[in-house]
């Protein structure tokens, strides 16, 4: 909502204060003022200028030197609009020196194909007061004196404009009316509506009900319809309130049109006006559409309309949907003479579906579906009727007509208002702060409430018909803080009675967090939505969450993979040349609703890993990262997730297992993740169907591993004695057929090594050099000791000597 | 020996002259090794004194005695000589590998892993759940997609009313809908508890904008307290912001409260805290083009809950009262990390996410 400064202080004489007081004010009652502009500032410094002859440029045709008389001394410009009125006719002079903020411009003496100008006769656009640049402005003749300060003779072409963001509990602020009633009552100062005449104050032109019948036939969605009509009226340009409406930003279009706009800025409350003459039948009938009925509306649009839409018709079709738009059949002409304003209270509820179904947004609807004064109807007829008159002349019918319901009158019934009870004990418990009782009943009272009762413990009020808002108590206890200002309310801890946590999932996503940073990964943060592309592209399961307004294809499921998103991290990374990912992603995948559930889907909680790039040693050649650095990463968080204890092994899966449990990975490197026993996740290298489907090459690596068993924390580690006797180290290099995996020498190992043996560790692993092809050396370390005493050597050589034999008559392996 | 020699003299004659020789070739020793050898030419088995002392059966009876006080003197001088040159080898050895070429340790460091980083969503979210914790709030959690009730009806939003405009939803063809805030985790609290209760709730809300500065996918914290009728005041939530905003953006940092509306609180606020951008040393504020020259920044939404949502909840608004807070954490996040657009934080580029 745009206010001007100078209205308000029209309606509000004892305002004194800047409009950067004025904004601070508001924006502390919860009114924000987001911008303070100046309109029409160059019209502090251009003057009223006089026309005394004019010449053809000596050179260039188009051009004319113009004289004018700027009070007093006369001066040569050089002109080029075409519009340059006869001696006697009224311009703006912009005199050397004078800064035109609308177009950055300043005045300075310049040549214009040959001849000096000093000065500049300016256009609306140039003067910032409009968009008009066809010509310049002329002002209406014998409207001022040459060397006028424009701003002095012209007032509404000056203004203060503060831009209020408006939250939608305040209709009364959409317009100046109730901007300056809030004014009064945030400085305390009185405030008297303005009072134009009765409408009724026709000059024997007639009852209107002469002119016009009217039929509501949906009482509940438009419980007040109210009309007045002036004849003989002369459609015009409006000479200067049109600089107010444009001060707006309002185009001013016409007298009567301006006149609906005008009004509707003043009491935030819209209006309609009809050429009469076009209403055919002269009748007004409000209904309910018929479904598919047609009606092109202003903007030119044919909108086929459904039942629930509400319409203004007249006696063979319909001229407008309620409260949003006119339709162009009766719209005011410029042979228009007769004119019917309507200003109705539509049901806010009913404006809004309309409005988003023909997906209509006005200024008119903005203001209904956020529910205009029903109590201001009279009030707002009576202002139009008035200053039509005065800009566009001819003579009122006699009283205006309201339609509520059955009830056909000349004066409307007013609304009942809401009574409110506040308790003044209830200011303390929710405030914190002491409010004395009267002066929150006097804020009450500025705001338009009527004190029907009170005591000391509460009082009764009368909500004012503006303020729909205002439904029960706490309303009102917010308007007394919101008067007063929340600057004085004291700062206080409070005591929490605390609680306990509720899900766990923060908790255990921190954890994972946590794990993953600690080995070196960074945390992206991917999207809740997919592509079902993309997760047909991974195998993953078909997603069970549809969008219905999706913002696109791309974002048109809930994933049911953590990994579309970290692949989008991989592939947008590499279109900067960043090769080197390794990132992690916590968050939930979507699945099918349990049974007996909620209804609601399956929120599985999960760690995705990507991998892309090398692994860099020290000042080393580095390598690309390949299926044993996903099984690492993969492990050492599921080990600091599980705890110490937790037994976490990676079981490769078989090239038929991945195709159906892991079909996402290259099957030469799927494995599977267990904890303790339990399948809890996959990791390996992306399969190169789904890499090339990502715009990817191979050599990324992934994982996603189920977080829900770890929600009950780590396991706790139980203390083991720490050894006291002295272990005994041998070492056994064995060569082996590349066929036999090293896991199953490792147990081999450890089996055959007995009950001595306390661990097993693969140091080395050789291929090449006297190594026959087909074949690698495994090196492992084991760790001989007893917990009651120090071994023999010969004790350690006999079981060592076993582990040989034992590993040598299983796989034919022989001792390096 | 050819003539009748004395023993005693000779004696006598050897260890003078080994008095004399062996601090010398102790010197010469150039390491320990050396010098251990070399002592053990002298005081070992084989070694010179051990020779000197196997002449001492041809020395007169009455002498011996005599000479082998000498030979022990002798020895405790070699033994203590061996000592003091073992000594300053040693400090010569340590002298020369402390003064040998430094190394060069502009060569990159040796890193066992190095860590990696949280997202600056995270760290915020992290931070703001910890100051809350500090104040005896609980985490509750709560689903992405949620029913129509708890995020909308439920909350007081009115059918049909302009306050949705503000928060535009993604719907699922199963009529639920993506959250679009935090504050559905208020309702499932209060209808599934009984008050008192204090909940700190982060999570990931969804809402149909996406331009320059919309994601249509964000990070909400809210907050709420709910207890007797006077034992929540908005100056308790007042005095929980000053607290927030001193832990994530220092101390002293201003607060202020905006008369604000949202349908689920009533007084409502938005809260303002002391620019970032412009701060001065002194704590006072320049004004700068990001916070359009008023010293203030807008953080969050905040308010009384509205007793018309404690209704829908079934607790008694006449009995219990209760504050709420949301605040975005993207915004938290740019504030606090000077990070100038919110597409930055969804591109995941590793760039970025190295930096925080």
């Amino acid at each position: 909502m745009k206010a001007s400064c100078n209205w308000l202080r029209e309606l509000v004489p004892q305002l004194e204060a800047s409009p950067k007081d004025i904004a601070a004010r508001f924006t502390a009652a919860g009114l924000e003022v987001e911008g303070i502009v100046e309109f029409g500032a160059a019209t502090d410094s251009c003057v009223v200028a006089r026309v005394v002859s004019m010449r053809p440029h000596p050179t260039k045709s188009g051009l004319r030197l113009v004289t004018v008389d700027r009070g007093g001394a006369q001066q040569e410009l050089v002109c080029g609009a075409p519009n340059v009125p006869d001696p006697g006719g009224l311009v703006v002079l912009a005199p050397l020196g004078t800064h035109l903020p609308a177009k950055n411009m300043t005045i300075g003496k310049r040549a214009i194909a040959g001849v000096e100008s000093e000065g500049m006769l300016c256009s609306e656009d140039e003067l910032g007061l409009g968009d008009d640049h066809d010509g310049i402005l002329v002002l209406p003749t014998g409207s001022a004196k040459p060397g006028d300060k424009l701003s002095a003779a012209f007032p509404l072409m000056r203004d203060t404009i503060l831009e209020i963001n408006l939250t939608p509990n305040r209709p009364d602020g959409l317009g100046h009316i109730g901007l300056a009633r809030e004014i009064a009552a945030l400085y305390d100062f009185p405030f008297a509506l303005p009072v134009f005449g009765g409408s009724g104050t026709g000059t024997g032109t007639g009852e209107i009900g002469q002119l016009v019948t009217i039929e509501v036939r949906d009482p509940e969605r438009c419980p007040h319809y109210g009309a007045a009509a002036v004849v003989d009226i002369t459609i015009a340009p409006s000479p200067t309130t049109r600089y107010r409406l444009q001060s707006l930003g309002v185009r001013s279009i016409s007298n009567v049109v301006d006149v609906t706009n005008l009004v509707m800025l003043a009491w935030g409350h819209p209006m309609h006006a009809f050429d009469l003459d076009r209403v055919r039948g002269n009748r007004i009938i409000v209904r309910r559409a018929t479904e598919g009925e047609k009606l092109t509306t202003l903007d030119g649009i044919e909108r086929t309309l459904v039942a629930d839409d509400l319409l203004i018709c007249d006696g063979e079709g319909p001229v407008a949907l309620a409260g949003i738009m006119g339709g162009a059949s009766s719209e005011i002409q410029p042979d228009t003479k007769r004119v019917l304003f309507e200003v109705a209270w539509f049901d806010p509820r009913s404006v809004r579906r309309t409005g988003r179904r023909h997906g209509m947004h006005t200024e008119s609807s903005h203001r209904f579906e956020r529910g205009v004064d029903p109590g201001d109807v009279a009030q707002v007829l009576e202002h139009a009727v008035a200053m039509t008159l005065s800009l566009a002349g001819g003579n009122a019918a006699n009283h205006s007509m309201h339609v509520q319901g059955a009830r056909i009158a000349g004066d409307p019934t007013p609304p009942a208002r809401r009574a409110v009870t506040l308790r003044a004990h209830r200011l303390p418990d929710l405030l914190g702060v002491d409010v004395p009782f009267a002066e929150a009943v006097a804020i009450l009272e500025r705001l338009g409430c009527t004190v029907v009762s009170k005591n000391d413990k509460s009082c009764d009020v009368l909500v004012p018909t503006h303020r729909p808002d205002i439904g029960r108590e706490v309303d009102l206890v917010e308007e007394v803080i919101r008067v007063r200002g929340m600057d004085a309310i004291p700062a206080e801890l409070p005591a929490v009675r605390a609680s306990r946590d509720v899900g766990g999932r923060e908790e255990l996503a921190r954890r994972a967090r946590e794990a993953a940073i600690s080995v070196g990964l960074s945390e992206a943060i991917t999207y809740g939505f997919t592509s079902a592309r993309a997760l047909e592209a991974l195998s993953a399961p078909k997603p069970t969450v549809l969008l219905k307004n999706p913002l696109g294809e791309h974002h048109a499921v809930m994933r049911t993979s953590l990994l579309p998103g970290l692949l989008d991290a991989v592939a947008n990374a590499r279109r900067q040349s960043e090769y080197e990912v390794r990132e992690f992603t916590v968050g939930p995948v979507f699945l099918q609703a349990k049974a007996g559930g909620d209804g609601l889907p399956d929120e599985q909680l999960r760690i995705g890993v990507v991998l892309a790039g090398e692994r860099g040693g020290w000042l080393e050649k580095p390598q690309a990262l390949d299926a044993w650095d996903a099984k690492g990463y993969a492990v050492a968080i599921a080990q600091r997730l599980g705890g110490t204890p937790a037994k976490v092994v990676a079981v490769p899966a078989t090239r038929e297992e991945a195709e159906v449990h892991a079909p996402h990975l290259h099957p030469r490197g799927a494995a599977f993740l267990e904890v303790d026993g339990r399948r809890i996740g996959s990791f390996g290298p992306l399969h190169p169907d789904a890499a090339e489907a990502f715009g990817l090459d191979v050599g990324v690596l992934v994982a996603e591993i189920d977080l829900e068993p770890f929600v009950t924390g780590p396991r706790l580690p139980q203390y083991a004695t720490i050894p006291r006797f002295p272990a005994a180290t041998r070492d056994v290099a064995l060569v082996v057929k590349d066929e036999v995996r090293a896991g199953e020498v490792e147990s081999a190992v450890r089996a055959a090594a007995g009950a001595l043996a306390e661990g097993v560790q693969l140091f080395d692993r050789f291929v090449g050099g006297q190594i026959p092809a087909g074949s690698s050396s495994l090196a492992f370390h084991v760790v001989y000791r007893a917990a009651d005493r120090t071994l023999t050597d010969a004790e350690v050589d006999a079981a060592h000597a076993n582990v040989v034999k034992a590993v040598g008559d299983r796989f034919g392996a022989t001792l390096r | 020996m050819g003539a009748e020699t004395d023993p005693t003299a000779t004696i006598d004659n050897e260890l003078a002259a080994l008095r004399e020789a062996f601090l010398p070739r102790f010197r010469a020793a150039t390491t320990e090794q050396a010098l251990r050898d070399e002592n053990a030419k002298i005081l070992g088995k084989k070694g010179d004194l051990t020779r000197i002392l196997a002449m001492l059966g041809k020395a007169p009876p009455e002498g011996r005695k005599a000479i082998g006080a000498k030979v022990n003197a002798l020895k405790q001088e070699v033994e203590v000589g061996f000592e003091t040159c073992l000594r300053d080898l040693r400090k010569a050895e340590r002298e020369a590998d402390l003064s040998a070429p430094p190394f060069d340790l502009t060569l990159p460091g040796r890193i066992p892993v190095a860590l990696g980083h949280k997202h600056p969503i995270s760290i915020v979210r992290e931070e703001v759940v910890a100051v809350f914790r500090q104040l005896g709030f609980a985490v509750h959690d709560g689903p992405d997609i949620e029913h129509e009730a708890n995020n909308f009806t439920l909350l007081g939003f009115p059918p049909d009313h302009p306050a949705t405009d503000m928060q535009d939803s993604f719907w699922t063809k199963s009529n639920h809908l993506l959250r679009t805030h935090t504050s559905n985790i208020q309702i499932r609290a209060m209808t599934t508890l009984k008050p008192p209760m204090a909940f700190i709730a982060p999570g990931t809300v969804y809402r149909r904008d996406d331009d320059a500065t919309h994601s249509p996918m964000f990070h909400q914290i809210e907050a709420f307290l709910i207890d007797a009728c006077g034992r929540v005041t908005l100056a308790h939530l007042k005095g929980v912001l000053a607290e927030f905003a001193e832990r994530l953006f220092g101390p002293n940092t201003p607060v202020r409260l905006r008369p604000s509306y949202f349908p689920f609180v009533e007084p409502g606020a938005e809260v303002d805290i002391g620019c970032v951008f412009c701060k001065q040393s002194d704590g006072t504020r320049a004004g700068c083009s990001i916070c359009k020259h008023t010293g203030y920044i807008e953080v969050l939404g905040c308010g009384m809950i509205h007793p018309v949502v404690l209704e829908n909840c079934k607790i008694d608004p006449d009995v219990w009262s209760g504050f709420a807070l949301g605040m975005g954490l993207e915004r938290i996040a740019m504030l606090r990390y000077g990070i100038p657009n919110i597409k930055l934080m969804f591109d995941n580029d590793p760039r970025f996410l190295a930096q925080f």
